[in-house]
């Protein structure tokens, strides 16, 4: 066994058994930190693959952004675990057979029969001044340069779906108007009374005589 | 040497993974997109296996959208848990039987 | 590298309907709600213009830009139109409904152009990835406008239920691409096709990629058994937003089968036909008999809507010119039917009724005999009864499935439509035979009494002159 082979059946193994952990684990706060756990995994395998930019990427955009908006909602709502996981042992063995049947048949066409190494050689890396990232970069403002400007609306349309369901205007919250703020002028917030305690003439501060 | 089959049947074993979290947390909405996530992830690994072997780029490209759009699909599936938590005070699955007939 | 500057002019509707939406969207912060009526005006002009830019400016040929992202041809031009012309109606019969329920906003219309530009992605796609990108993009427009009543926990719950089931089918379609790619080695629908060839149709990874591909399309077309979210989505939302999400998405789900299974995957036939024809018979089964048991108008027309799927797919899976220009005649027949039919509910609902269930249709010829007879024109006409515009839909996809030599599959169709002519001809007896259980005027404002007037009585004119649109549908096969 290689060092190559080696790495490889380390991430797959952590990848597997994060992703069990995944859909097994009682708390969502732990699922969710698994599921970072197998998007590392995953973004070394890619690795391997040389796709370094998305190994990047999966990393940044997954585990930096999309996990961490997971764990705001996970805890953010108040849930109730224990009615979460009624009926999970129930469904259990069906389950477990379902998704062995799923894995057989999937693993009978895409094993080694159809895609082995007699089949798909291994190919030559490539050389150390090659960069992945150029390399995608310049056909993604090229040759893709349709399917990108697609991706930019769909952000543009998840911008303006997410922020029109969840913001809404809280009349009675408290928030600062800078507009406002800048406005204002001296007789608005300050107010010369006369104070006169003792009733002496011309002790008063606002009195110039 | 790892084989191209290799990757693919760790994708698919990923993937059954992932089937089987949609089916046993039928009742927990965020550990389902959670497992849609895994899905993806599977999906991903799928590509870029065949990329690397087949010497084309066109797969790495395809992962890179995927990756958008996922995100972006988070962005507003989470959005929309919100919006359902704030309505029903549940993210039960079985409390969603409003729509019925 | 070779590389030359694509060639722009092809996508020259896309772009104006971008630019439009992004412009709207601006143009719409600054508006306060009195003047709100802008937004839908551009709205409406963005779609007119881009009919324009689509009819316009035509390529004699199949026009391939964008190094092989995006096609140009003869049936994307004719389904854009369509599309246009339902998102119009859409917005014109929505207008009132939401201004009467709190819900005239911005996003509605600007959420309502950008998935019809997912829509025209996915009409104008020539690879897996603009199939793909187009597709989310309208799904992800879709999902938040079901949502789009915040305050209602039906629509909530129809948006998670959609959402989770959405992104399912979308896992699925991956992988089964993924599989056509590792085979075929390319993104691109004519590669693709060159590689099945090469492959053979008896490769099994090609036919176990082509699965988890049908899999997908049937989850978003709603076929039976991937059928679950349709009645509850259509329920769940707006009325305003079930009738956009009825009419122009199939449309581009019938766009979407089309370049994937015969632009791609001609190749693979035998295997996909034998597929369609379990989806087609089960949905039809399961459409037409559950929507008896409906007592809600929008649930009995989601389950009529899986009917129609299972007529559309029996258009597709004859595999010939003439049963794809049959499919696609019957999609847009069923588009403009069921804009009539959610727009009847829309005409009758107001400020705190929703009209939406079937015993608030008793007695519509006594509130008001002219809107009782056009939706007896369209119940008619989705029934299939002789003359009326869906009936020569459905002669034409059956004749489509006889000349394939599946007589059995259209003796079977037939039966199952005769069951389906039960549900509607019931709303027909309720509103003829029935006393009305509130007497309240209909009181819709004059532009939806007309738009709606004018929907039902082109069904009827078209009915009687089909020959018209049925050529426009010959023709855009006939390169």
């Amino acid at each position: 066994m290689n060092f190559e082979q080696l790495l490889f059946y380390l991430f797959a193994a952590a990848l597997l058994g994060s992703a069990l952990m995944v859909i097994t684990l009682r708390n969502p706060v732990h699922a969710a930190l698994s599921l970072v756990l197998t998007f590392f995994s995953g973004a070394a395998l890619w690795l391997l693959l040389e796709a370094e930019f998305l190994a990047i990427t999966l990393v940044l955009v997954y585990v930096g952004a999309v996990m961490v908006l997971f764990l705001f909602v996970v805890m953010m709502l108040d849930i109730n675990l224990a009615q979460l996981r009624e009926g999970f042992v129930k469904l259990l063995p069906v389950g477990v057979v379902v998704a062995l049947l799923v894995i057989g048949m999937m693993v009978y066409v895409v094993g080694p029969g159809n895609f082995g190494l007699e089949k798909f050689a291994e190919p030559v890396g490539h050389s150390a001044d090659y960069s992945n990232t150029k390399e995608l970069g310049r056909v993604l403002y090229t040759v893709y340069v349709y399917p990108f400007e697609i991706a930019a609306v769909i952000l543009l349309v998840a911008i303006i779906a997410a922020i029109s369901l969840a913001l809404r205007k809280r009349p009675q919250g408290k928030r600062q108007d800078p507009d406002l703020q800048i406005a204002v002028r001296k007789k608005d917030r300050l107010r010369i009374v006369a104070n006169n305690p003792k009733g002496q003439p011309g002790s008063n501060a606002g009195d110039k005589k | 040497m790892i084989a191209l089959s290799d990757y693919l049947i760790l994708a698919a074993i990923l993937f059954g993974i992932s089937v089987a979290g949609i089916f046993l947390n039928r009742k927990n909405i965020i550990v389902l997109l959670m497992s849609i996530e895994l899905m993806l992830l599977a999906v991903n690994i799928n590509f870029i296996a065949f990329s690397h072997y087949l010497g084309d780029i066109a797969g790495q490209v395809f992962v890179f959208f995927i990756l958008t759009v996922a995100a972006a699909e988070a962005a507003i599936g989470l959005a929309i848990l919100v919006v359902l938590f704030r309505n029903k005070h549940t993210i039960n699955v079985e409390d969603l039987d409003s729509l019925k007939g | 590298m070779e590389f030359e500057i694509p060639k722009m002019s092809a996508a020259l509707p896309e772009m104006f309907v971008l630019g439009m939406a992004c412009l709207i969207l601006v143009i719409d912060l600054f508006l306060t709600d009195k003047n709100r009526i802008i937004t839908y005006l551009l709205a409406q002009a963005t779609l007119v213009g881009a009919a324009i830019a689509s009819l316009g400016y035509q390529f004699g040929s199949p026009e391939i830009a964008f190094n092989g992202s995006f096609i140009r041809d003869a049936m994307g031009d004719t389904l854009k139109v369509f599309i246009y012309l339902s998102v119009f109606v859409v917005f014109l019969y929505s207008r009132s409904y939401l201004q009467a329920r709190n819900l005239f906003r911005g996003e509605f219309f600007v959420l309502g152009l950008f998935g019809v530009l997912g829509m025209m992605i996915m009409v104008s796609a020539h690879s897996l990835l603009t199939l793909y990108l187009g597709l989310e993009l309208l799904s992800l427009s879709m999902y938040a406008l079901v949502a789009m009543n915040r305050d209602s926990s039906y629509s909530s719950e129809a948006a998670m239920k959609y959402f989770v089931l959405g992104a399912l089918a979308s896992g699925m379609l991956l992988y089964g691409m993924s599989m056509l790619y590792g085979v075929t080695g390319s993104l691109e629908l004519s590669q693709i096709s060159a590689g099945v060839a090469t492959a053979g149709a008896g490769n099994m990874v090609l036919v176990f990629g082509l699965v988890f591909t049908v899999v997908g399309l049937a989850f978003k077309l709603g076929a039976v058994p991937f059928h679950m979210w349709v009645p509850d989505v259509y329920h769940g939302s707006p009325t305003a937003v079930t009738v956009y999400i009825g009419s122009a998405p199939k449309i581009a789900a019938f766009a979407m089968v089309m370049r994937l299974l015969v632009d791609g995957l001609e190749g693979l036939q035998e295997h996909w036909q034998g597929m369609l024809v379990i989806l087609a018979i089960l949905s039809l089964a399961l459409g037409n008999i559950t929507a008896i048991a409906q007592t809600n108008i929008k649930r009995m027309l989601a389950y009529s809507t899986i009917a129609h799927v299972g007529y559309l797919l029996l258009g597709v899976l004859s595999g010939s010119d003439s049963g794809y220009a049959s499919a696609m005649f019957y999609t847009i027949v069923y588009a403009l039917m069921s804009l009539g039919g959610f727009g009847m509910i829309m005409l009758l609902s107001r400020t705190g009724f929703e009209a939406d269930r079937l015993d608030d249709f008793k007695g519509l010829n006594e509130r008001s005999p002219w809107f009782a007879f056009m939706m007896l024109i369209l119940m008619f006409s989705m029934a299939g009864v002789p003359v009326f515009l869906g009936f020569w839909a459905k002669l034409s996809v059956l004749s489509a499935v006889v000349e394939a030599e599946m007589v059995w599959l259209a003796a079977v169709a037939v039966v199952f439509s005769i069951i389906g002519a039960f549900y509607y001809l019931r709303v027909v007896k309720l509103m003829y035979f029935d006393k009305p259980e509130d007497n309240t005027p209909i009181d819709s404002e004059f532009d939806v009494r007309v738009m709606l007037s004018a929907n039902s009585l082109a069904i009827l004119v078209l009915g009687l002159f089909p020959g018209a649109l049925m050529s426009l549908c010959v023709n855009a096969f006939a390169l």
